[in-house]
């Protein structure tokens, strides 16, 4: 089979937007740097939450990978390099949770042996939170996911030059199906410890898997807005006119949904109980100014994105189904906030501008790993059966030197 | 959902299947005059099971709910087992028929239609346990909210009157759903029968239906749309269900995931339902060609996820229940662990965590006789996950004097199998009476199949 190249200009596209993110990152991570050493107020963690917003999106795009891998469909065609291509930036981001390690202190109450020393709970929990503990789960984590990552990937591009290979076929399916329900233990083991543990004392069981959910949900709009910026380069013009791309649309609204199913479970759950020890986790975002903050982020992260993506016509038009993916992004970034900050500054409105810094530095770094990698192998799988017969044969006469 | 290389490999219709021969094999099982003898026997004892619920229901009904081993500790019991166990089991037919249609699975066709029938005969003994656990079922419409003279006004924040809402509006959508799919092949039989009398109840119950080009853009209008009605469903219906628990706060039923958790229990216990269905099923009825291994492998491979998702959730509860440092919730699982019920427990670990993990291989899942003794395996281990989850943590609450032992009498096991009978019975009219398999569906199917041979 035929390479399929992206177009040239595509390729200088993608080349300007990995050199233009790599600037900014840089540029963010001075500004970071600057801000620790200026003494930026709540340093560690504003840039928890833009260190997190940009985990979730990778985490996203490795249980999509995973899926996709797992079940087909023709959604996966369109999805699978961007998302691929995502999963490899879970070593960076691993280098750059050094960052939160050396922020321990700052962070987790329960690293504080004189607070432990006078709270019973937190000597109960403290088996489970306590630093190198923790520093050895996140180790863990990432080598689990870096790993998959990095095998599933191989395996994938492999495939591209020997399509008929069925073992390394067999290989991505036998290692994505455990890897999903892996992916669920510690996804959620990672949510309790870098998230929940933040409010050492509260704990909800349905916590993992909202985040994981959340995590989805960033993956699927990171891929849509990556996808459609390139819907007018080939090959995407042919193959996403071909292909149905409101498929992905549906994944959005299906993970929007979940969302929002969960996050109202938990709500409801713990406001009908109503039990002090529970309770604290609302009363502290739902007072003070924080309440339009969860009033935002209950109408835009999923009213709007809801109504939009029922229809139709979102779905099938490329332009508006970015802006709906842009807009789901972006109130994951203000559900991370809304989910992380009360705890440094319960029921008192207040917003870390360093989280913005970390968001843009990390994420810098991400996108240039990121476009590297979209631009580094041929952009729809090669070896995919659901590769339109004609799309790629027309393609290959007209692109492949 | 499977990915394209496993269609290559087995189809989901047999070889050589054309319209004729759908329309024969389908509708000959009910066409016929000699009703075979294996249907009388299978009729029969599930007949008289069903006699013995009667004859409880009576006793229930003359005597009141003291016949049950209810306390004032553990006031909920059996019912409410058995209640959230049946509706469980028919969120598989609504997943198959509303889910798969909208996703466009093809090989939901074989089977959508016994397990709509299996949603409904599951829902019809689901709705039946609240209300005579009530005591006084005569006054069943007190649950409802109607302008009463003694100002009587049903609670609004309670979940249990949400799942009066919940559960019928299911039943309706889901009979609806049902009756609508039915249509034309009401139609075929109307055509196909000799006998007049026949052929005029096929032809009432067909509304007219001639198979115009009209009336399948109205049919498939209203498929859609019925099916994305459904579709929240399959969702809203059992955490609705969970809600009943989860609201309180008693522990062990007071845990934020309990609704996702219920939700994938039933999936999980509805497919087990359906495969201990369809195994047999297929075999007496010499179906292998409409009900392949392809879907039988299809549907393991949905337990399987749902069945993961459980497990992860027997597992978390462990965890968060040390984790939470609450002494009330620690006790609960190490009650459960290993207090009385602790045999119960831990067959329930067995029988839905660890057994199922067989079905990541794919000769099991291509085995039916492995999974049809793993899915009936699977459905006691979704009756003891409900009966941990209701009697253990009420069993031992927080006050110590008020602690019990509650096991069920004859009069709650009778009814439970009673109910089994019932549902059984039903089945088997089904199968004598309805086309099991939608034929016209099959015939689709047929002409896709034919299609796509001719393009490659």
């Amino acid at each position: 089979m035929t390479r399929i190249q992206a177009d040239e200009k595509l390729l200088k596209r993608l080349g300007s937007y990995q050199k233009a993110s790599l600037i900014v990152g840089v540029l963010g991570i001075l500004v970071l740097i600057a801000g620790y050493f200026l003494g930026a107020e709540d340093f560690f963690p504003g840039y928890l939450i833009g260190w997190m917003f940009w985990m979730q999106v990778a985490l996203g795009a490795l249980v999509i990978l995973m899926i996709q891998n797992t079940v087909g469909g023709r959604w996966g065609l369109i999805i699978q390099r961007v998302v691929e291509a995502a999963t490899m930036t879970i070593p960076l981001l691993g280098v750059l949770f050094i960052v939160v390690i050396i922020g321990i202190p700052h962070l987790y109450e329960w690293s504080h042996a004189e607070v432990v020393a006078h709270d019973e709970l937190l000597q109960h929990k403290a088996p489970y939170l306590n630093t190198p503990f923790f520093i050895i789960r996140s180790v863990i984590y990432f080598v689990l996911w870096g790993g998959i990552a990095w095998l599933l990937r191989k395996w994938s591009v492999k495939l591209d030059e020997h399509p008929d290979d069925a073992a390394t076929r067999k290989k991505l399916r036998n290692l994505s199906a455990p890897g999903i329900l892996l992916f669920g233990f510690t996804v959620t083991f990672a949510s309790v410890d870098w998230m929940m543990s933040l409010e050492p004392h509260w704990y909800s069981t349905i916590y993992g898997m909202m985040f994981g959910v959340g995590a989805l949900a960033s993956g699927f709009a990171f891929s849509i807005v990556v996808l459609m910026g390139m819907v007018k380069y080939k090959p995407w013009s042919g193959i996403i006119q071909t292909l149905d791309v409101s498929d992905l649309g549906n994944w959005l609204l299906a993970a929007v949904m979940l969302w929002a199913y969960m996050a109202f479970s938990q709500f409801l759950i713990i406001w009908s109980a109503n039990l002090p020890e529970e309770t604290t986790w609302y009363i502290a975002r739902t007072t003070g100014g924080w309440q339009w903050v969860a009033i935002i982020n209950v109408f835009l992260h999923f009213f709007l994105p809801f109504f939009l993506l029922l229809s139709r016509g979102t779905k099938k038009e490329p332009g508006r189904l970015k802006k709906v993916a842009w807009l789901v992004l972006i109130m994951r970034f203000v559900d991370l906030v809304w989910m992380i900050y009360p705890a440094f500054s319960p029921g008192k409105l207040a917003f870390p501008w360093v989280s913005l810094a970390a968001l843009i530095g990390v994420g810098g770094l991400f996108l240039a790993i990121f476009f590297h990698q979209v631009a580094k192998v041929s952009v729809p799988p090669l070896y995919d059966s659901r590769l339109p017969v004609t799309q790629a044969s027309e393609e290959a006469h007209g692109h492949v030197s | 959902m499977a990915a394209s290389t496993d269609s290559a490999e087995v189809p989901v219709l047999g070889p050589g299947q054309t319209y004729a021969t759908v329309t024969d094999r389908i509708s000959g099982v009910i066409l016929t005059k000699e009703t075979p003898r294996g249907w009388w026997i299978g009729f029969g004892i599930a007949f008289m099971v069903m006699m013995l619920m009667l004859f409880s229901l009576t006793v229930l009904f003359a005597k009141g709910v003291g016949v049950w081993g209810l306390d004032n500790t553990v006031a909920w019991g059996f019912a409410i087992v058995n209640f959230v166990w049946w509706v469980g089991i028919g969120h598989a037919g609504t997943l198959i028929s509303a889910i798969l249609l909208l996703f466009r699975q093809e090989w939901r066709n074989s089977i959508n239609r016994f397990a709509e029938a299996m949603t409904i005969f599951a829902v019809a003994n689901a709705g039946l346990f609240p209300i005579i656990h009530t005591g006084r079922p005569w006054l069943a419409y007190w649950l409802l909210p109607y302008p009463s003279m003694f100002q009587l006004w049903p609670q609004f924040r309670s979940p249990l009157l949400w799942d009066v809402f919940a559960i019928s509006t299911y039943v309706t959508i889901s009979l609806l759903f049902w009756y609508v799919g039915l249509i034309p092949d009401f139609a075929t039989l109307r055509d196909m029968a000799d006998n007049k009398v026949v052929r005029r109840i096929y032809g009432v119950f067909a509304l007219g239906w001639r198979g115009a080009a009209r009336h399948w853009a109205q049919y498939s209008r209203a498929s859609l749309l019925l099916a994305a009605l459904a579709t929240p469903l399959v969702v809203s219906v059992h955490s609705v269900v969970s809600f009943d628990f989860a609201v309180s706060s008693v522990p062990g039923w007071h845990t934020t995931f309990l609704p996702p958790y219920f939700v994938s229990g039933a999936i999980f216990s509805g497919f087990a339902m359906v495969l201990t269905l369809a195994i047999p099923i297929r075999k007496y009825f010499h179906m292998e060609d409409f009900i392949t291994d392809r879907h039988l492998e299809n549907m393991a491979k949905v337990m399987l996820a749902t069945g993961l998702i459980v497990f992860y959730a027997y597992i978390m509860e462990v965890f968060f229940a040390w984790y939470s440092g609450n002494q009330y919730e620690q006790f609960m699982i190490y009650n459960r662990m290993t207090g009385p019920y602790a045999p119960y427990y831990w067959s329930l670990i067995l029988a839905n965590g660890v057994i199922p993990q067989l079905l990541w291989f794919k000769r099991v899942r291509r085995t039916p006789w492995i999974l049809f003794i793993i899915a009936i395996i699977v459905n006691i281990g979704m009756w003891l996950e409900r009966f941990i989850i209701v009697v253990t943590s009420l069993h031992r609450e927080y006050l110590p004097s008020t602690w019990t032992y509650y096991a069920g009498t004859f009069w709650d096991w009778s009814l439970y199998i009673g109910t089994l009978g019932f549902f059984f019975a039903l089945i088997f009219l089904f199968l004598r009476v309805l086309p099991m398999i939608n034929m016209f569906e099959m015939k689709e199917l047929v002409h896709h199949l034919s299609h796509r041979g001719k393009e490659h």
